[in-house]
Formats: C-alpha cells, structure tokens, sequence
C-alpha cells in the first residue's frame, strides 16, 4: 500500500466522521472568564496558602514560646526543688541540733540531781572522823574518871592508847597533856633521897 | 504566505500583550476551527472536542504574554493542542479504567448489530480505530501529515522532532496500518 493509498483512505475516514460540531461563538469570552477565575482562584489560593503560612508560623512561634516557657518553669521547679532541699537539709541539721542540746540538757539535768543527792548523803570519812573523835573523846574521858578514882595505871594505859590509836587528833594531845601532868605529879612525890617512889613508864610518843 | 502569517501573528500578540482583548478573539476566530480539527483527531473523533478547545485556548490566554514569535502562532497553537490532548487521553484512559467490561462489552455488542446500511460507517470506524490504536507518537506524526496536511518542517517543529524522526515514525505508522487495515484495503482496491 503506498502512502497516497493510506492518506487518502484516512481521510475519508475522517470526511466520513465530520467534523467537530461548531466551536461556541463566544469561545473566547468563555476562555476569559475562566481565566479571570483561574487568576481569581490563583490569587484567592496564594492569599489563604500565605494565610495558613502565617498561620503555622504563628502556631510554631506559640509552640517555641510555651516550650521556651515550660523550660522556664521547669528551671524553676528545679531551682525551687533544690531551694526545698537546701532548705530540708537545714531544718534537719537545726532539728539534730536542738535534740542534741535537749539530749545534752537532760543529761546535765540528770547529773545535777545526781550531785544533789550526793550532796545531801553524808561524808562517810567526816562520819568516821567523827566517830574516831568521839571515841577518842569517850577513851581521854574515860582515862579521866580512871585517874579521878586513883587507878591511875589504867588512866595511864587508856591515855596511851588513846595516843596510840588517834595520834593526830586532838585528844591524843590532851591524852600527851594529862601523861604529863600526871608524870609531874609523880615526879612531885620523890622521896626525901631524890629518887622517885613512882617510876613513869615509858610511853611510846609516836606521833 | 508563512511570512505573512508570522507577521499577522506578531502584530496580535503586540495588541493582545498591549491589554487588548479584542486581539485574543480574533485568534480564536482564526483559528478555532483548525484547533477544534485538530483535537478532534487526536482524541479520536470521540465528541469531547468542546471542552478541550476551550482548555487549549485557556492555556494559550494564559502563556501568550510569553508568546516570542520564534515559529507561527498556528505551530504554537498545534502544539498547545497536541500536549493538551496527550493529557487529555491519558486521563480518560484513567478513567475509563475504571468502568467496567460490560460496559464495554455491551458497546462493542451495539456496533456488532449495525445492518448493512451502516457497513461504511463501521468500515471507517474500522479506520478511525486502527489510528487511533496506534503509539501516540505515530499517531500524532500521521494525524499531523495525513489528515491536517501539514508540510513536515512544521510537524516537526509541533513535535518537536527532527525531519529524519518524522519520516521514521510516518514509515513505521503505516506498517502498522497496512498489518491492521490489510483486508480492507485489498477490498477497497
């Protein structure tokens, strides 16, 4: 088949379909004003396109600044969580101290009342010296009464015991004393030949 | 007669680019027919011309600013036309996806009950099928050359193409055309 052969069957073809019905007489006023829409709805698209921009951008702007808020808040429950800690710890420091002060308070307290029941019991050694003394005070008075009733060696012997037992008291003095008017007194009783009718015995002195 | 034209051309898009409409309605008028033909063809005589005219013609409103007159405003116009029916048929292939094969079927059933008085029509049809069953870019080359009658220089500017690519997609076309039209050929000869 040659090409002319094909054309011309083509084309017949096409006679034979006819052709397209009559384009619209105002086509072109129609393509205008779709056009004027299109520009419209080109315009009105940017217009709500630039107001959703701003839009979003408004939202991520409010986004960064409650975030940047949060953060803020979130320093300062930190800061005020480390204040409370700072501050717990102090409280507890200061509740540590006054229980050891009231500790310290009631131990003293404790021990005063110890050392005033101390106090109010007796010395036992003032006890004691007093005992010593008023028995060495009965032994020098009993001595006294021996010698009065003229038994005088036992006077004698309790003075000496006296000197013995207590040597540092008073009594032992007035027991040294009363030996020794008793050996002047004897020693007042020689005999006309100058020697003694009554010889001393010899007392141990140790003082 | 092309210079003539060029110059026209020029002297419209001067007035149209100047805000006068009234330029924009005489391309229409010059050349809506050619176009509606055109689209016609490409879309496979299928009746839905109307609206992709005017798609055309909106498109060519809205990009005529940028018009520079390096080729005729009918070459730029062709070419308007030839990508607005690529897109066209693409999307009705999509959509005609999506209707079912019983429809088609039942179509197919219709034409297959003709009487002989329509026997002609159906041989065109025939004809019309098989172009428009053809790659696009064959179709195209023959719709432009055969039907339109264009010399291939302009076809090629259209398409975009050169000389060499033209005659090869016009060769390969009626090869096609000669595997499917055989019979009817011979019975036209």
């Amino acid at each position: 088949m040659t090409e002319d052969k094909i054309k011309n069957l083509l084309q017949e073809a096409d006679r034979m379909a006819g052709l397209p019905g009559p384009v619209s007489a105002n086509l072109s006023a129609i393509v205008r004003r779709r056009a004027h829409r299109r520009h419209l709805r080109i315009r009105l698209t940017a217009t709500l396109a630039a107001a959703a921009v701003v839009l979003i951008a408004a939202g991520i702007w409010n986004l960064m600044i409650k975030t940047t808020e949060q953060t803020k808040d979130q320093e300062k429950i930190v800061l005020l969580e480390k204040q409370f800690e700072q501050l717990r710890a102090k409280t507890d420091a200061a509740v540590n101290l006054i229980q050891e002060m009231l500790v310290a308070e009631q131990k003293q307290h404790s021990l005063n009342e110890l050392e005033a029941q101390l106090a109010s019991i007796p010395d036992p050694l003032e006890v004691i010296q007093k005992q010593v003394d008023k028995t060495a005070s009965i032994l020098v008075y009993q001595a006294d009464r021996l010698y009065r009733v003229k038994r005088t060696d036992s006077a004698v012997e309790t003075y000496n015991r006296v000197i013995e037992l207590f040597p540092r008291t008073i009594h032992a003095q007035k027991a040294r004393q009363r030996l020794l008017e008793i050996e002047s007194r004897k020693f007042n009783k020689i005999d006309s030949k100058g020697e003694l009718k009554w010889k001393p015995q010899i007392v141990s002195l140790s003082c | 007669m092309v210079m003539a034209e060029t110059i026209d051309d020029e002297h419209i898009v001067e007035q149209f680019n100047r805000g006068d409409e009234s330029a924009f309605d005489r391309i229409v008028e010059h050349y809506s027919s050619d176009i509606a033909a055109l689209a016609g063809r490409l879309l496979g005589w299928s009746g839905e011309v109307e609206d992709v005219t005017q798609d055309i013609f909106l498109a060519a409103f809205l990009g005529l600013k940028k018009f520079r007159c390096d080729c005729s405003l009918r070459t730029w116009l062709f070419t308007i036309t030839i990508n607005k029916c690529r897109s066209y048929r693409y999307k009705r292939m999509l959509r005609r996806r999506r209707i079912s094969q019983v429809a088609d079927q039942a179509i197919d059933a219709s034409a297959g009950t003709a009487d002989k008085k329509s026997m002609d029509n159906e041989t065109f049809d025939r004809i019309r099928r098989a172009i428009q069953a053809l790659p696009v870019k064959y179709r195209e080359a023959v719709v432009l050359r055969y039907l339109q009658e264009l010399e291939a220089e302009e076809i090629s500017r259209i398409l975009g193409i050169s000389k060499n690519a033209l005659q090869v997609r016009l060769n390969r076309a009626r090869a096609r055309l000669r595997d499917e039209l055989g019979e009817l050929t011979e019975e036209k000869l």
